[in-house]
């Protein structure tokens, strides 16, 4: 790695679409058909994540955390949050991943999601700018990483039937069986996740998750996959930007 | 707040000191959370029968999302094992303590992994001298080519 280059922050402040946009200005002109298709649908904003193969699980985790402070119902949504966040366990421990081996990534993020009603030794729950430099910082931000990721190698274990056939390694595109994707794609750090652990991780957290594909594919729109696992099919979704390779956080303009 | 390499290996000593270790395996030092020491012998029948072997675990602050530093010890009379994936300075290239290591490992799991590995044939790697002319100190420094399981 060159490292004159400063590297970007594992997330990143709000940025206006204009700064991703700028990047393709010399390139494809129907990645900036689809950035300002973004635009005029309101998501003219990005909060952008270091593209070290964590992407998808980092961003996921700040968006969610920060769809639960922004809640109308905090209180309600920081509830609910941390009862299913308590079931994952279970799931982890059917799945025969080790209490040792979880549980202080478990609770570093538990931690994180109570400070969100419980005020701190400051007297001061947690806000979006506190939420940011704590994700920064590697250590809580990738306990986070990981214990999403042992959740999702759980979820996919535990239903395999469902997943089998959909599970190829993520560069050479062979087919792999549920046990060794788990171990060497899902498991290890630095894995980039495809649809498949986003279905089963969304699954796991009951979560609405809206992926925007911004591919270059089609210069007069932008493709949403939709994957709806909370109970409340309406509930506001989490929403991510997928570029190949790679996940950001998309933000919408406040209504 | 304790570094989260120390929280988790406290609870891994906890685990070796009220539970032992598997056979074969023996805990001899973890003065602190940085080197810990084991011996590891081959049960049963096999070409390492009756050889025991140090293993040494270096950890950093980031363990155990960062890989430790996994390396048989080759120094006061000690050798590695003569093995297609141990070099004679005592690094060893397993996917596992690279590119496949995933923090649901733990100590005693890598330690049970390198003792099932040493059950093959008994020759050193094809390019073993040319490896430890070269080699940094630390064997997670080298980028290994994992070409088979074997």
């Amino acid at each position: 790695m060159n490292e004159a280059v400063p590297e970007r922050p594992l997330i990143d402040a709000v940025a206006p679409m204009s700064s991703l946009r700028s990047e393709y200005e010399n390139g494809s002109p129907i990645f900036l058909k689809q950035i300002d298709w973004l635009v005029k649908h309101g998501f003219d904003h990005v909060r952008r994540t270091r593209g070290d193969g964590d992407c998808f699980y980092r961003s996921l985790a700040f968006a969610y955390v920060e769809g639960l402070i922004n809640s109308r119902e905090r209180d309600f949504a920081v509830g609910s949050s941390l009862s299913i966040l308590e079931s994952t366990k279970e799931t982890l421990d059917k799945a025969g991943i080790e209490k040792m081996v979880y549980e202080d990534f478990y609770e570093d993020f538990e931690t994180l999601i109570q400070s969100i009603i419980k005020p701190g030794k400051d007297g001061r729950t947690l806000n979006t700018q506190q939420l940011l430099l704590a994700f920064q910082q590697p250590e809580v931000s990738n306990s986070i990483v990981i214990y999403l990721r042992f959740l999702t190698s759980a979820q996919i274990r535990l239903n395999r039937d469902s997943y089998e056939g959909f599970l190829v390694h993520p560069d050479t595109k062979d087919p792999m069986d549920v046990d060794s994707f788990c171990a060497n794609v899902v498991q290890a750090m630095g894995k980039e996740a495809d649809n498949v652990e986003i279905e089963a991780l969304c699954r796991a957290l009951q979560l609405n998750v809206d992926l925007a594909y911004l591919n270059g594919v089609r210069g007069d729109a932008v493709d949403f996959i939709k994957f709806r696992h909370d109970l409340n099919p309406n509930a506001t979704p989490v929403v991510l930007l997928y570029r190949p390779g790679h996940y950001d956080i998309l933000v919408q303009k406040p209504r | 707040m304790a570094s989260i390499s120390a929280r988790r290996l406290a609870k891994e000593l906890r685990e070796i000191q009220s539970e032992g270790c598997p056979v074969g395996i023996t805990l001899l030092e973890a003065n602190d959370f940085s080197r810990w020491l084991f011996t590891i012998e081959v049960m049963g029948e096999s070409l390492y029968q009756g050889e025991v072997y140090d293993l040494q675990f270096r950890f950093d602050a980031q363990y155990p999302i960062s890989s430790p530093a996994v390396q048989f010890v080759v120094t006061g009379g000690k050798q590695s094992p003569i093995h297609p994936h141990v070099y004679s300075n005592g690094h060893i290239c397993a996917s596992i303590l690279g590119n496949e290591w995933s923090p649901v490992l733990s100590v005693i799991a890598v330690c049970v992994t390198l003792q099932s590995m040493l059950a093959s044939c008994k020759v050193r790697p094809t390019d073993n001298d040319r490896y430890v002319r070269n080699a940094p100190e630390n064997p997670k420094k080298t980028l290994f080519h994992y070409d088979d399981d074997t």
